[in-house]
């Protein structure tokens, strides 16, 4: 429940992945508006149970930051939090709260997203709240002083309490030379430290502009009350300058890049990450299909190949999140105690070499648009599933519309389609190769 | 990573919510329709009809857990449980997987302490199809050697990987020094010491012994007409044999008394992970609404006392929660947070300070209000998928509830008043009789947290297992 404030490049991802076949009985009415100082409101009317989920993304995230304020638009999604104008310091959470709902938020390395869960009884106090925090926030220097420890504890818990979250960080920053996907969205600890109220207000300026934002609502409403509440809350919040363009692209990689890893562990892991084109690239539905080949189910190839049958890995999973510029495919390997980390890489060649000269089956292929039209169904049976889903494709494809056709744009690619990605990106230069040794106790200080 | 958190985190809501639903407006939650039946060898089978997404949940609910394991073979009914897909009668592992993942199936099985469960959910053109692996993997496991053996030993690596992650291994060191001999102490998916004791037949003998019609409940919600679905089911099942199950006998816990403090040693540990409380309630305990909207108010939500004082007032953590883990007999009750090695001492100290409080000063007309809001708002989305619906159909099945548990629940929350939240406050609340468990860095902090208990234990992360908890070794605490 509480889980609030998180940052994450993997959530949003999972979602459109598998969004994949939308049947065409399976489009639903979506109503929008654009506001006159540029938001775009979504909205799509179920009445199931008497709850609504609004989701708001902004097109701000640790993408659009600089060295030393590392992890500020993360930190600045706690603030979001901490108080505005008519809305004091804890009161945000108090009123939502004691109307019945809840909320979360989430930072990725583009976006940083708003989630407010509640009866449709709250409908109106959760867009005062919105638009009060919106337009009106408040720097009080005593809360950014209590939110930096937040935010450090959190950075503890899943970088360096997690071995995972520790090499992860390791191989994005080792795969990204120029581009600010680099650093962590969590930021690097001495950042987290060192951020100013300036940077913050710097922040706000840059990020929260209306017209930098998308936000969708469904469950118990009615598209034209969303919209009259919409125009009357939040189209008079003024637009400004949305962030600079991120011109960076990061250069081809022209060689593999290993980092290691050494800390107090039980056991080792690998990752492997390859570049691959954005989420609105053509390629995306290849890659995507790829990936359920791979990785999802027992019957995917690497788990039968890596933890069934060699029995060299405890576990492997990875994926590519949807992403505003050229990401990861990552795969990450728990290698079984006593197995070398190589061994599981070796395998793991193997199988990605296998793409590159056998056509998959056509089984395996249907398989693939069959799991991804199970996960869109499942996605699709919740308020909350609709509502991200929805934005993800706005934000990440361009068009929420891109949803409805994703059964057609799977059902397009080929197997020679996933034969040419693979000897496309799956190739040694493009790699980067992180693995955690571990050591038995902790070195003497 | 959201999902992550909320599940490692904060069971509170998801563990104390019994989840309603359907289509109403907002005012008295109210169960939808369902239908009851028993099978003539005794199974229980409830099926509720949803046609608005063309998905169909099933949850299974075998009436034997890990309580049930064999002494030294805690784990058995986890293997058991996670076997049934690897191998039948007429299917290899193999071949199950690529026919369940072939239709986009999904498929989880797993132990409770209490109970063993099923969770699948498939496409509703597929419903066939998945009734027929499903039934299979209840009815037919074949329990093969390999399999056992490639299983257990991801089970042994797995623990030792949950190792590295405090998080992810606190609840089983809380439990095993909170419940010391009780069956409750037991962790679910074994130890180190249990697994090199496992053998394949232990794990068939616990499915011999416990699977039988009578002791399983079968919910089925989604897109299917009742009638064609009951038919499907009764043909897939109708042919299993009833047979006696022995009973398994968990006793009443005894609540702890007086203080005591177990630290578990990881010397890489840059933050202090701990759990602090005692024994809790039953699912079935008169006034566990009552307790649910103190609960919230307490720790159970993000502006609850406990989050207010450890993470929004003074940020000495990125969360803390309280949680009530309600069982067949009384589960475990925790505060639970993490902070910095340094502020091991302030968050401890902070957290029995909040504890204090809510007994000195009880809860407002205000803070009880807004609780009771929280929970009915809530509680909808909870409930919104079929596989939630069966969930909470099997659920209410398996503790002897019924529907009056979702119909009468708005009024009954509506009538709570000050003196009752009073009363669950000293009735619920330990605050003299407290377990502490704490994964840190003892160098740093062993010293000092000495303060908070007569009796205080030091183990090494690295020690096998959780705990000791063989009842015929004799007492423990």
């Amino acid at each position: 429940m509480n889980s609030r404030k998180i940052f994450s490049s993997t959530i949003v991802a999972a979602l459109a992945l598998f969004l994949a076949a939308s049947a065409s009985a399976q489009t639903f009415d979506v109503k929008t508006r654009m506001l006159k100082n540029g938001m775009k409101v979504l909205v799509q009317e179920d009445h199931t149970i008497p709850n609504v989920a609004v989701y708001i993304f902004y097109r701000v995230g640790s993408r659009n930051e600089r060295p030393g304020t590392t992890g500020l638009s993360h930190f600045f999604e706690h603030m979001m939090f901490n108080g505005s104008k008519k809305y004091g310091p804890g009161e945000f959470d108090r009123t939502m709260e004691a109307a019945g709902g809840s909320n979360n938020a989430y930072t990725s390395h583009d976006l940083t997203v708003y989630q407010d869960w509640f009866p449709r009884s709250a409908l109106d106090l959760i867009f005062d709240l919105e638009a009060d925090r919106i337009e009106n926030l408040s720097f009080d220097p005593e809360k950014i002083a209590s939110e930096r420890g937040v935010v450090a504890s959190e950075r503890r818990l899943r970088v360096e309490g997690s071995n995972f979250g520790l090499l992860n960080e390791q191989l994005w920053a080792a795969a990204y030379t120029a581009h600010t996907y680099q650093w962590p969205v969590v930021g690097w600890m001495v950042d987290i430290d060192n951020w100013t109220m300036e940077d913050l207000r710097h922040h706000f300026e840059m990020g929260y502009s209306p017209s930098n934002a998308t936000m969708v609502v469904v469950g118990d409403v009615t598209p034209v009350e969303i919209f009259q509440l919409a125009e009357k809350k939040l189209e008079p919040i003024a637009a400004h300058a949305p962030p600079a363009k991120v011109t960076t692209r990061e250069p081809d990689q022209l060689g593999e890049r290993r980092v290691t890893v050494r800390k107090f562990a039980q056991l080792p892991i690998l990752m492997v990450g390859y570049h691959v084109p954005e989420a609105a690239a053509p390629e995306y539905y290849a890659l995507a299909l790829l990936e359920t080949i791979m990785l999802s189910g027992q019957s995917s190839r690497l788990y039968k190949r890596l933890v069934d049958k060699d029995q060299l890995a405890l576990s492997i999973n990875g994926g590519m999140d949807e992403a505003l510029d050229p990401t990861l495919f990552e795969f990450t390997a728990q290698p079984k105690a006593g197995v070398d980390a190589a061994a599981v890489e070796k395998a793991l060649y193997e199988e990605l070499d296998r793409l590159k000269t056998e056509l998959v089956s056509d089984q395996e292929l249907e398989k693939a648009r069959n799991i991804a039209l199970a996960a869109f169904y499942r996605q699709m049976s919740t308020i909350s599933g609709r509502a991200n889903t929805l934005g993800a494709y706005e934000v990440f494809h361009g068009d929420y519309h891109k949803l409805f056709t994703a059964t057609a744009s799977y059902s397009q690619v080929t197997k020679e389609d996933l034969r040419s990605m693979a000897k496309k990106y799956f190739i040694e230069k493009n790699r980067t190769v992180a693995t955690l040794i571990p050591e038995s106790a902790e070195p003497a200080k | 990573m959201k999902r992550l958190l909320q599940i490692l985190l904060f069971i509170t809501a998801a563990l104390s919510m019994a989840g309603t639903a359907g289509a109403q407006a907002a005012g008295t939650l109210k169960m939808p329709a369902y239908k009851k039946t028993r099978l003539k060898n005794g199974m229980t089978l409830l099926l509720m009809e949803r046609h608005s997404v063309p998905l169909i949940g099933f949850q299974v609910i075998v009436r034997a857990g890990s309580a049930g394991d064999p002494e030294h073979k805690e784990g058995a009914a986890f293997m058991a449980a996670s076997l049934l897909r690897k191998g039948t009668k007429t299917r290899n592992a193999e071949q199950f997987a690529a026919e369940l993942d072939f239709i986009g199936g999904t498929f989880s099985s797993f132990a409770n302490a209490d109970s063993s469960e099923i969770a699948a959910e498939f496409v509703a053109k597929d419903a066939a199809k998945g009734l027929d692996l499903l039934s299979e993997a209840l009815l037919h496991p074949a329990f093969p050697q390999d399999e056992f053996n490639k299983l257990l030993k991801q089970r042994i690596d797995g623990l030792k990987a949950a190792k590295d992650q405090a998080q992810g291994v606190i609840g089983a060191y809380y439990n095993a020094y909170l419940f010391g001999r009780h069956p409750y102490a037991r962790p679910t998916t074994g130890d180190e010491n249990s697994l090199a004791a496992i053998t394949r037949d232990d794990a068939q003998k616990f499915y011999q012994a416990y699977y039988t019609p009578a002791n399983t409940i079968l919910a089925v919600a989604g897109d299917f007409s009742t009638a064609d679905m009951e038919k499907m089911v009764a043909q897939k099942f109708e042919g299993w044999a009833a047979r006696p199950a022995p009973a398994i006998s968990v006793p009443e816990p005894a609540p702890v008394t007086g203080k005591r403090l177990l630290l578990i040693d990881k010397p890489d540990s840059t933050q202090t992970y701990f759990r602090i409380g005692n024994i809790g309630i039953t699912r079935t305990n008169p006034d566990r609404l009552y307790i649910e909207v103190v609960n919230t108010l307490f720790g159970g939500r993000f502006t609850s006392m406990i989050n207010s004082e450890l993470r929004i007032k003074s940020g000495l953590t990125y969360g803390a929660s309280s949680f009530f883990d309600r069982r067949k007999v009384r589960g475990p009750f925790a505060i639970a947070t993490f902070t910095k090695n340094a502020t091991t001492i302030q968050a401890i100290d902070k957290t029995l300070e909040v504890l204090r409080s809510l007994h000195e000063k009880s809860v407002t007309a205000e803070d009880l209000q807004s609780a009771k809001n929280y929970i009915l708002g809530q509680f909808p989305p909870t409930v919104e998928t079929s596989q939630q619906l069966a969930g909470l159909m099997a659920e209410l099945e398996f503790y002897g509830l019924d529907d009056r548990e979702i119909n009468d629940m708005t009024a009954k929350i509506n009538a709570m008043t000050l003196a009752d939240a009073k009363r669950i406050i000293q009735q619920y609340y330990p605050q003299e009789n407290l377990v502490f468990v704490l994964i840190g860095k003892a160098s740093e902090i062993g010293d000092a947290v000495k303060k908070y208990a007569s009796k205080m234990e030091v183990r090494s992360i690295n020690d096998p297992g959780f705990g000791s908890y063989a009842a015929s070794e004799g007492p423990y605490h």
